[in-house]
Parts: C-alpha cells; sequence; structure tokens
C-alpha cells in the first residue's frame, strides 16, 4: 500500500430528498439496513490495486512462452480477453440479478435490450436467409418430386387413352359410372354383342364374354385380364378319326393376363404391340363368343326333325350325330386359353390329328372330306344365317357357293351341313367308282364339273369315236344344208344330289329304244337313276351301248340291214344267216371292262328247226379296230349279197 | 370475356336452333353448362396455382422475427401443397376431357365406322372375287389334266 491514503466523509444520516417529480411529490431514499450499510462501504474501496498485481503477474508467465506461440496466441489473445471481460460482467450481472431476486439493496427500474451491434444484425440477417432459403430448398424439392409424379401420371394416361382410342377405332368402348374411384379400373368396358344377333325370336342369348372390364397394368397400360380357359373354339371332325380333345396349340395364346411371368414381357413391350396384342386377344375372345353362339344354335337345331341327321351322343359343349354313309361326326367346343394345352393332357392318350399325312390319307380313303374345309364351312353357313339378315349381300358370281343355304333348301342349317357332308363322302365314292371304270377303258375320259353346289355333284364320261370314212351320200342323218351330220362323242352325264345318282345320256340300252330304232329317236337322251353299286355297270352298258348306236349308224349309213338289240348289233349277210357284234361288259374285268363278241347265226326257218350259233370272242377292242372290223362285216355282207344275186 | 363471347354464341346457336327438336335443345342447353363448368374449373385451377405462387415468391423477403419465418415457412409449405393440388385437379380435368372425346366423338368414330365397313367390304368382295377367280382357274386346271390324264397311255387305278 504505497498509495496515498484517502479520505471520504459520509453525509449526514438525515433524510435528504432525493427528488421532486413535477407533480410535487417528494421523493426520499429509502432507509438503509446495517447490512446494506457494510455492503456499500465495502463497494467505496477501491481494489483496482490488486487487479493490476494480478494482471502483472499473468503477464509475466506469459513471457515466458515461445515467439511462435507468443504470435499464436497473439491473434487469439483479444477474442479471449473480450471473452473475459465478458465473462466478468456476465458474472456481476447474474450476481447483481441474484441481488435484486433477493429484493436487496438494489432494484430494477427498467431493463432495455441493448442496441445490437451491426455484426449481430447481419448475423441474424444471415441466419433467417439461410432458414429461409433452406426452406425454399426443401420447397424446391417437393415441386420437383410433384412434378415427376404428375409426369408420370400424364404418361400413364396418355398411353392408356391413347391405347383406348385406338382400339375403340374397331371395338364398341362403353362407361360405367363407378361411385368409387378405383385405381385399376376406370369403368371402362369392352363390349363384344352384337345386338342384330341377339333376337329373342332367334333365341340366341348373350355370351357371358360379350362385356370385358378394362384395367391398368404395372406399367399403366390398358389391360384386359380374362380367366385361363375362359374363351373357347370350336371343334369338328370325324369320330374315330379326328381326336375329339385337341391339345394343339393351333389358336394363337394371346393374352393379358396378370401373372409373374407376363408382366416382365409385358413392360418389355412398346405400345404398339401391347395395342396389337389386346386387339389379337378382344379377337379371340369376339371369335369364341362366335363359337358359342354356333354350337348353341346347333344344339337347339339337334332337337329338331331332321333327315340328314340323328344324334347318337351329347354332353356339355360336345354333341355326336350319325350322318349316314357310314359316318359320325362330333363338334364340340374346347378352352383354348394358355392352359388348355395343361388340362387336356389327360386325354393325349387319344388319336391326334395334327394334320398329318397319315391321317389325311386315311381321311382320303375313307372317302371322307377335309375337317378343316367343312368346319370353315359350318362357320361359313352360321355366319351367313345369323347376320347376313341385317346385310345385303351382293349377288356375284363369286358368293355361288354361299347361295347354297338351308333356306334355300327348306331344312335346318345342321341338317342341310350334315346332308352336305354326307353327300361329299357319297360323291367320292361315286368319282372313285367311276374312275375305276373309266381307267380300264382306254377310250372312255372323265370329266368333272365343278357346280360350286354342296350337295351336287356332276361328271361326264365323254367317249371320242373315230371319223367315218364314209362319203357323204344319200343318208337320213344329212343336214337340210347338205352335210352329213357326224357324230363323234358321246356324252354320259352323271349327276349326284345328295345320295340319289341320275344318269342322262343317249342310246340308253333300253326296251322303249329298241321299239323305235330311228336315228333321230336312237340319239335320243333318256334320264334314269340307279345306285352305287350298280354304277360301273350302268355306265359299261351305257356305253356299250352308244357304241352299237354309232355302229349301228355307220352300218346304215352304207344301206346295210343293221339291227340293234340291247348291246349287240346284227347284220344280216344273207336270208337266214346274220352276224352279230356283241358287247360284253365287265366291270371288274382289268383289262378293258368291254368285250367283244362275234356271233354267227344261222337264220331259223321252218323247215329247219334250232339255230345253230358260234360264237368268237374279238376281246376288248378299240373303237378304231371295231370300227374296221364293222367294215369287214358290211363288206362281208355285201359280198354275200352279192353271191345270191 | 372468353366464356361471355361463348356464351353469346351458343344463346345464338341455341336461337338457331330453337325450332328444332326439343332433346337437341335441351342437349345443347347442358353441352353449354357443362362447358361453363368446365371453364370454371379451369380458372378456378389456373388461379389457385398462379396465386399460390406468387405468394411463395412474397415471402422470399427475409424477415427480422425467427417467428415470422417459421409462420412463412409453413404458409409456403400449405401453397406448395395447394399449387400440387390444383395441378392434379386439372389433369383429372384433362382425363374427363379425354373421355368425353372418347365417347362424344361420334361424327369421327361414325365416319370411321364407315370406312372401315366399306374397306370390309370391298376386302370381302376381293376375297369373293379371288375365290371365284380360284375356283375357275381350278376347274380349268382340272379339265386339263383330265385331258391330259385319260389321254395318256397309262392310267393308274385308283385304290377302291
Amino acid at each position: 500500500m504505497d498509495s496515498d491514503m484517502e479520505i471520504s466523509l459520509d453525509r449526514l444520516p438525515i433524510k435528504r430528498l432525493e427528488s421532486i417529480e413535477e407533480n410535487g411529490a417528494e421523493r426520499f431514499p429509502s432507509d438503509v439496513n446495517y447490512d446494506d450499510k457494510r455492503v456499500s462501504l465495502i463497494r467505496r474501496i477501491d481494489f483496482a490495486w490488486a487487479l493490476e498485481e494480478e494482471d502483472d503477474l499473468n503477464s509475466k508467465k506469459k513471457k515466458k512462452k515461445t515467439s511462435k506461440e507468443i504470435s499464436e496466441q497473439w491473434q487469439w489473445k483479444g477474442m479471449v480477453e473480450n471473452l473475459q471481460l465478458a465473462h466478468q460482467e456476465l458474472s456481476v450481472i447474474i450476481d447483481l440479478i441474484n441481488t435484486v431476486e433477493a429484493n436487496d439493496a438494489v432494484t430494477v427500474a427498467g431493463m432495455t435490450r441493448p442496441k445490437p451491434m451491426p455484426n449481430e444484425i447481419l448475423s441474424d440477417l444471415a441466419v433467417s436467409t439461410a432458414t429461409k432459403l433452406q426452406s425454399y430448398r426443401h420447397l424446391g424439392k417437393y415441386f420437383k418430386q410433384s412434378a415427376k409424379a404428375l409426369e408420370q401420371k400424364v404418361n400413364r394416361e396418355a398411353r392408356f387413352y391413347g391405347a383406348l382410342i385406338r382400339l375403340q377405332r374397331n371395338w364398341k368402348v362403353k362407361r360405367q359410372r363407378v361411385l368409387a374411384s378405383n385405381a385399376s379400373n376406370e369403368g371402362f368396358t369392352f363390349d363384344l354383342s352384337d345386338g342384330s344377333v341377339y333376337d329373342p325370336a332367334s333365341g340366341f342369348r348373350p355370351s357371358t364374354l360379350s362385356t370385358i372390364r378394362v384395367e391398368h397394368d404395372s406399367a399403366g397400360m390398358l389391360a384386359i385380364n380374362l380367366p385361363q380357359d375362359s374363351w373357347y373354339s370350336l371343334r369338328f371332325g370325324f369320330v374315330g378319326l379326328n381326336s375329339i380333345d385337341n391339345p394343339n396349340e393351333s389358336n394363337a395364346h394371346i393374352n393379358s393376363t396378370t401373372g409373374e411371368d407376363l408382366i416382365s414381357e409385358k413392360e418389355s413391350l412398346s405400345d404398339d404391340e401391347s395395342v396389337r396384342e389386346t386387339h389379337s386377344l378382344l379377337r379371340e375372345v369376339h371369335k369364341s363368343i362366335f363359337a358359342e353362339q354356333l354350337f348353341d344354335m346347333l344344339n337347339r337345331e339337334a332337337f329338331s326333325e331332321g333327315v340328314g341327321f340323328s344324334i347318337s351322343g351329347i354332353r356339355e359343349n360336345f354333341m355326336e350325330m350319325n350322318i349316314g354313309q357310314g359316318a359320325s361326326l362330333f363338334v364340340s367346343l374346347y378352352p383354348s386359353g394358355k392352359n388348355a394345352s395343361i388340362k387336356k393332357s389327360e386325354s393325349a392318350n387319344m388319336l391326334i390329328e395334327t394334320e398329318p399325312a397319315e391321317g389325311d390319307y386315311r381321311v382320303n380313303k375313307l372317302g371322307f372330306p377335309s375337317r378343316a374345309s367343312y368346319e370353315i364351312y359350318l362357320q361359313q353357313i352360321f355366319h351367313e344365317h345369323a347376320f347376313g339378315k341385317t346385310k345385303d349381300q351382293p349377288k356375284s358370281k363369286s358368293n355361288r357357293s354361299s347361295n347354297q343355304t338351308a333356306k334355300d333348301n327348306n331344312s335346318g342349317l345342321l341338317d342341310h351341313f350334315c346332308l352336305s357332308l354326307a353327300h361329299r363322302i357319297f360323291s367320292a365314292r361315286v368319282l372313285v367308282q367311276l374312275e375305276s371304270v373309266v381307267c380300264k377303258v382306254p377310250y372312255l375320259h372323265l370329266i368333272s364339273h365343278p357346280t360350286w353346289n354342296s350337295r351336287t355333284s356332276s361328271w361326264t364320261v365323254l367317249m371320242t369315236v373315230p371319223p367315218s370314212i364314209i362319203p357323204q351320200g344319200s343318208s337320213e342323218s344329212q343336214s337340210p344344208d347338205g352335210k352329213r351330220k357326224l357324230k363323234t362323242q358321246f356324252r354320259t352325264k352323271v349327276v349326284v344330289k345328295d345320295d340319289c345318282i341320275s344318269i342322262e345320256a343317249e342310246c340308253t340300252p333300253n326296251v322303249v329304244g329298241l321299239l323305235k330304232s330311228t336315228s333321230c329317236n336312237l340319239f335320243s337322251m333318256n334320264k334314269y337313276e340307279c345306285d352305287l353299286a350298280d354304277l360301273p355297270v350302268i355306265i359299261l352298258q351305257q356305253v356299250a351301248s352308244q357304241i352299237v348306236c354309232w355302229l349301228l349308224e355307220e352300218a346304215r349309213t352304207v344301206g346295210t340291214k343293221a339291227s340293234r338289240d340291247f348291246l349287240s348289233l346284227s347284220l344280216e349277210i344273207v336270208e337266214g344267216e346274220r352276224v352279230s357284234l356283241v358287247g360284253q361288259v365287265n366291270p371288274e374285268d382289268a383289262k378293258g371292262c368291254i368285250s367283244w363278241w362275234l356271233v354267227m347265226e344261222n337264220g331259223c326257218t321252218e323247215e329247219r328247226k334250232g339255230v345253230s350259233e358260234s360264237r368268237k370272242s374279238l376281246g376288248h377292242l378299240s373303237l378304231d379296230v371295231l370300227y374296221s372290223v364293222l367294215m369287214d362285216l358290211i363288206n362281208l355282207c355285201g359280198s354275200g349279197r352279192n353271191a345270191l344275186d | 370475356m372468353m366464356m361471355k363471347n361463348k356464351a353469346g354464341g351458343a344463346g345464338g346457336g341455341m336461337s338457331g336452333s330453337g325450332e328444332g327438336a326439343g332433346p337437341t335443345a335441351a342437349a345443347a342447353a347442358a353441352a353449354l353448362q357443362k362447358q361453363k363448368a368446365l371453364l370454371q374449373r379451369v380458372e378456378t385451377d389456373i388461379t389457385s396455382v398462379v396465386d399460390n405462387f406468387t405468394q411463395i415468391v412474397n415471402v422470399a423477403r427475409v424477415s427480422d422475427l425467427p417467428v415470422k419465418n417459421s409462420q412463412e415457412a409453413y404458409m409456403m409449405e400449405m401453397r406448395a401443397s395447394k399449387m400440387v393440388q390444383a395441378a392434379d385437379s386439372i389433369l383429372k380435368l384433362v382425363s374427363e376431357l379425354k373421355q368425353t372425346a372418347i365417347f362424344s366423338g361420334f361424327a369421327s368414330l361414325n365416319d370411321h365406322v364407315e370406312q372401315r365397313i366399306a374397306e370390309f367390304d370391298q376386302e370381302a368382295d376381293k376375297t369373293n372375287r379371288l375365290l371365284a377367280r380360284i375356283g375357275d382357274d381350278a376347274s380349268a386346271s382340272l379339265k386339263e389334266l383330265e385331258a391330259h390324264y385319260y389321254s395318256s397311255a397309262q392310267r393308274l387305278t385308283p385304290d377302291v
């Protein structure tokens, strides 16, 4: 304590006026108690010297550090000192607050916020700005996510509605007002029914597949979900030749089911391919509805009377019937979904026909027509029956095959179809018989005449005879213009209608023709019927008769007395002596079917009883040889007559 | 203004077709009403988007009070949600318009259907002509082949 001593004088302990307010009120200081007085006295002591000594001690300690540390500490020294000062002031303030709380000598008259420093203002601003920037960034992220989601939604909708608009061009789209919003169902449906067909009078009822819901797949694209095996295909075949159950995947299995194995495939498909697939699927369902309608119609007609068929078996989606000609056919509906082949593996032990050559061979051998062709024909006639009423089909040459409908024949569709099929089988057998005859006789030609009628077939057996070597002369067959009529071709027309064979030809070997054996009647056309078993013999007899007529005409041309008796041509050599050329027909003869005999007859007179006859077989002669034989016989007749003369 | 003009035009149209059948006038009135409703919805949504975005931009000024900043942050989130909601509403409106176009575009649909019918009829005629030609060719070929076959020296015996 080197400093000088200071003496301070207290004021006299009298109450002194502290202040006077404007309104005249006097304020006196509050009474101070002993403790407060003591504290005030303590505070009047100046302890600055102690603080200075302490600072000197601290400075001495700091001088002992290295130069680097001093330089580094010097950089932060100011801040440290400021912090220490701030700490001290805070301690004083805290003590003051505690004292005020304890209600000691000091009372708080008022508190004012200290004026912020510029750096404080800037820091607060920076914090606010950063906070706001963060908020905007968060907002930006939110907008980006929302934009992405909306963009996806737009793309999904664009794909969906684009596909729907494209499909609407070919299919009828309906909208159902759905109350509950369903993400997978917008309420759209495809209506595959045909109002023109669903006529109560016709008896058709709508199929369960007529309405198909439109749904979304995982990619948002339009999708149609149909249960497997929900649509059918029509199957037609012959019992014993074609399998009743078809495990073939001949129909395209295009479906958009929600199986897991298909989802990844669909995602990789483009929109065009997806629309194309959906269109194909709808087409399959449409065909299935058609097949169901067809089968439904067949079922209804099966219970009506028909001459062409008789039902031999019926069960769900299956019908079997006999159509005559030793044939039985079946019509069935089989599921054509993806699992159809799996489900039908149980019946794989049945005969399977997958268009093999062996099956076709068997079919052809039995004379049965192609299964596929008649399956198409059945669908065609049903289509014309069901849809032809509403449309005016133009009459054209190309529709000749479609003109033969059941309405023309006053029979049901099933009846007409079975009769057509039976006719086809029968006509195949007729053709076989005709070919078996024609191929054995060299001078016969078989000409087919397509009638474009499902129940009528026609052929012509053509025979071309050699031209006559006899010059023009007086003959009954001369035409008014002087030229000789040359008959070089003989035709035998065979017409089969259903199972009825009719033959139309000239020079028929009948009794009527014998009685009126003039030229004009000789070549008259006759028409008659026969059955299949007699057809070869009838044809051969007809041909032989035509040959005889031809030879007869030639003989008469030269004035020879000739007559015809069934299949024999008789020439009179001299009175009582006749020579005959007799034809013999044998369908089983592999060498020619028609053979000729030369028969010599000595005439039966009143004096001589009995007819002596000698025969000689000439074998199978060609027409040229026959003609030569005739000429020889004519010469023989002529020489014999001359000899008598 | 646009709606007024349209209303005027629709009114003129209605007056012109007022002499027509009842359902036509009623359908026209219903269509006009629906058009107005759709336009109103569009206007509402667009206004909502614009207003909310404007408010968000206006709030960009930094406020001194931290409490106000918090309030503004909450308001920004709210307005952003409203903007997204308005955008979604517009998209739904577009979907409705697409559906209306699908199910109301009878003229174009009918034209397309008729065009397709004509195409299919042509295709059917073409197919029929083709079938007829094939039949004729087959018939001619059969006749020729039969003539050649039966003119030949060797003929095969068919399996009976």
